[in-house]
């Protein structure tokens, strides 16, 4: 599965997969901050702080899509790095797999 | 990911969800952890010659706290989040609130010490205060019923750039001078705040500003370690003396009072400005100082015109 980055304009490519990857690590801090919020360890007020910041940086992050008009192709990009790793996994634990595509 | 097992049928068998996503192997990752040992050598014709060994351990924050790891810092870094959360923003009174804030200084003027202290300036429905953080301060205030005027004041730097300036009047007769990122915007905000209480006219004396005798872009010939070197700056002769700073400097390379000119004179060296535009300022102490500039002429007649006693060669 080839990665398609819009070719028309490199800015808004390389755009979108700035802020592809950018989306990327906020799900990871976001799932993270969900774990650190339910492991009981924060203070209410810490809580609310933190999910304020990332409430924020959402907003942010939508903002500059918006913006610039990329909406569209950052969550085609997103949804390409997903399929690459879903074929990467899907090979990793089906090593049947491996044997078809080199019969194929 | 899920393993399922199925009694009757085969043994451990490994199935997967049929989506897996970018952000699903990261929480994966970052939930577990992951450990990275490395044991490096790099060798020549089978001679180590370095080494290097990596430990590294990613994961999420809570898996390193289940594990133990990093516990204390955790702490200490949200002990003191707290601590400058609480700082943050200013102690307000009763029923205060604030109108806009921004970063700014107070010039300190006390005895024979005279600089800007850097901190935020807070404007509030009852008060103009200057706040620093760190070490946590007051550095001035005001209680907007005590503020007889304000105004705006150009300040001329050493450089030559110009930066408004708030000047306050207070009732008591004494004033302050305070720095702001947005100056023109507090002006507006104070004069807004103190609606009809401001006095006009100003009741201050005029700024005495000094006039330059001279000023203009000016070479400056900088003995350094590697060899002198030009570089190109702001010239400024007052009465006081000559001054001259590069625009990047924070303060002034060349500072010469007037009462240490000795001597000016035309050099037939070549300088940045052309052939023949260079001159030489001479000190009492036996020190030089090569200059260069557009104007040679207008620079060492005005040198030697604000200081008589002294011979132009």
């Amino acid at each position: 599965m080839p990665l398609t980055v819009d070719e028309k304009s490199l800015k808004h490519g390389v755009l979108s997969l700035v802020l592809t990857l950018t989306e990327v690590i906020q799900e990871a801090l976001e799932r993270q901050a969900l774990r650190r919020i339910n492991g009981g360890d924060l203070t209410l007020e810490e809580s609310e702080r933190l999910a304020d910041a990332l409430l924020e940086l959402d907003e942010a992050l939508e903002q500059i899509k918006e913006d610039h008009g990329i909406t569209a192709s950052v969550a085609d990009l997103h949804r390409g790095l997903d399929e690459v790793v879903d074929d990467v996994v899907d090979k990793l634990i089906n090593p049947r797999r491996w044997a078809e595509e080199a019969g194929a | 990911m899920r393993c399922g097992v199925t009694a009757e049928r085969a043994p451990l068998r490994p199935t997967r969800d049929p989506r897996v996503t970018l952000d699903d192997l990261v929480e994966v990752l970052l939930n577990k952890g992951a450990v990275l040992h490395l044991d490096l050598i790099v060798a020549v014709a089978d001679i180590p010659l370095i080494g290097v060994n990596v430990r590294a351990v990613v994961a999420g924050m809570e898996t390193m706290l289940e594990y133990g790891m990093m516990r204390q810092w955790d702490e200490d870094t949200r002990a003191w989040a707290e601590r400058s959360v609480r700082r943050r923003g200013l102690d307000l009174r009763e029923g205060e609130s604030v109108v806009c804030r921004m970063s700014g200084g107070h010039l300190l003027a006390e005895g024979i010490y005279t600089g800007w202290r850097p901190g935020t300036v807070h404007l509030t429905d009852q008060r103009l205060v200057v706040v620093r953080d760190e070490p946590r301060e007051v550095l001035w205030q005001a209680d907007l019923d005590a503020v007889r005027a304000a105004r705006l004041e150009p300040e001329r730097t050493v450089g030559g750039e110009e930066r408004l300036r708030l000047r306050v009047a207070l009732a008591d007769g004494g004033e302050a001078l305070l720095s702001a990122q947005e100056p023109e915007k507090l002006h507006a905000r104070l004069t807004d705040a103190c609606a009809g209480r401001l006095d006009t006219p100003f009741p201050f004396r005029p700024a005495v500003e000094e006039e330059p005798l001279h000023e203009g872009h000016l070479w400056f010939h900088e003995p350094r370690r590697g060899g002198p070197l030009w570089r190109g700056g702001q010239g400024r002769l007052t009465a006081a003396g000559l001054v001259w700073k590069a625009p990047v400097d924070s303060r002034p390379a060349l500072v010469v009072p007037m009462a240490d000119i000795a001597g000016v004179e035309r050099s037939a060296g070549y300088g940045p400005a052309g052939e023949g535009t260079v001159f030489v300022v001479r000190t009492t102490d036996g020190g030089e100082a090569t200059l260069a500039a557009d104007d040679p002429a207008a620079w060492t007649e005005r040198l030697a015109a604000a200081r008589p006693a002294m011979g132009t060669g």
